[in-house]
């Protein structure tokens, strides 16, 4: 994860002998240097190499910067975690949370329900193939298994069972991947079908479509996406036929600061929503804050006191709704 | 399940009007739906119990102890 912003494409730093000082763009910096131009906005005398493209970033990670910004796991009252590492490869955890969850409701009110529960899980990764699997006091688990079929060919599989009739859940995907594309292919319950594909049509620009069909309510859509990355920012924009368009930009300002933005327009809905925010990769936490177009201001604070322990502290603030969240957390162990 | 099966074919055939396409189209709606409530409970109870057996044979392979005690 860490806190480089671009993914595909990293350069390599560019041989001494290169002419006046050409910035190492992607593969360019392996080629010898010409003085070509390649009609980039930024003027860079350097030729792309249109048949070795690099490998783009997968459709459903396409927005991952930004996400990881905007989006932490903020919640309300106690989390404790403990993750206990048997081997390089096995590992055991054990989870408490304490506080109010929120039940999702018509009304513009908001419901709270104080749960507690405890959360067991096993972790086994290896290179070729991962299993995660929690289990929670009432029943619930969660599953994941990702498997390297081939070298280029992915098997995930993601589920969530309870004991409630109807309401699990589970998805299968086939991932492959390409010198220069990714396509996957998703089967789910509810006769969900779903397929995508992402494409690398220049060293920073990508750009990715998906069409899906949910057999028990007959209804089907199809989206794009695109994705333009530097080493210095990302920015990506989303549209889809179930009314959504989706833009995000990420600034990478300087090694441990972030800046992000993301803007949603719902069509169906005809809600918009805007948000900004930071995110602090410092040597001993991780601040991350962002401030919402619906009135909500959020941080989450990660700070490691010791080898493997970690103090959590969340926080989220909605003035229009009135609701004031505040989470605090240990996590002890990788 | 055989005599299952062949008790839905008397009451079509009783009815008249169900082919036989029709029916073995529902007997394999019914078996793989059986199937797959079979997969989710099977699923449900042994998907933690076998990343655990995995894990306990992975090299190096760890003690039982190492399982339980919190250090």
């Amino acid at each position: 994860m860490g806190s480089s912003v671009s993914h595909a494409g990293a350069p390599p730093p560019s041989p001494a002998a290169a002419p006046p000082p050409p910035i190492p763009v992607g593969l360019a910096a392996a080629l010898p240097p010409n003085t070509e131009v390649q009609g980039d906005a930024k003027g860079v005398s350097e030729k792309v190499d249109w048949l070795n493209l690099p490998c783009p970033v997968a459709f459903e990670e396409i927005q991952r910067e930004a996400l990881m910004s905007l989006k932490p796991e903020l919640f309300e009252g106690l989390r404790f975690d403990f993750t206990k590492g048997i081997n390089q490869t096995f590992a055991l955890s054990h989870s408490v949370f304490m506080g109010s969850m929120e039940v999702p409701s018509q009304s513009s009110d908001i419901i709270k329900v104080p749960t507690a529960h405890y959360e067991f899980g096993a972790n086994f990764l290896d290179p070729k193939m991962m299993l995660i699997g929690r289990i929670l006091t009432d029943g619930r688990l969660n599953a994941r298994v990702k498997c390297d079929l081939t070298d280029n060919l992915t098997l995930k599989i993601n589920a969530q069972l309870t004991n409630e009739p109807h309401f699990s859940q589970g998805m299968f995907n086939f991932d492959y991947k390409g010198q220069d594309f990714r396509s996957q292919f998703q089967i789910g319950n509810n006769a969900f079908y779903g397929a995508n594909y992402i494409q690398s049509v220049s060293p920073h620009l990508s750009l990715g479509s998906e069409v899906f069909w949910l057999g028990h309510q007959r209804k089907s859509g199809i989206g794009f996406a695109a994705r333009y990355n530097t080493d210095k920012m990302v920015t990506t924009g989303q549209v889809a036929s179930t009314g959504i368009v989706a833009l995000s930009y990420v600034q990478k300002v300087s090694e441990k600061v972030s800046l992000a933005s993301e803007f949603m327009y719902n069509h169906m809905t005809r809600d918009v929503t805007s948000s900004f925010g930071y995110d602090y990769i410092l040597r001993q936490c991780r601040l991350r804050g962002k401030l919402d177009s619906n009135g909500v201001v959020a941080a989450f604070l990660e700070e490691r006191l010791n080898m493997g322990v970690n103090l959590l502290l969340s926080a989220e603030i909605d003035h229009s709704k009135k609701d004031y969240k505040f989470g605090f957390g240990m996590t002890v162990g990788e | 399940m055989a005599s299952n099966v062949s008790l839905k074919g008397k009451e079509k055939a009783g009815k008249g009007s169900k082919s036989s396409e029709e029916r073995s189209a529902k007997c394999v709606k019914e078996w793989s739906t059986w199937a797959m409530k079979k997969a989710k409970v099977i699923t449900h109870y042994g998907f933690i119990p076998l990343i655990v057996i995995i894990g306990m044979n992975s090299e190096p392979k760890p003690q039982l102890y190492q399982l339980l005690s919190p250090v």
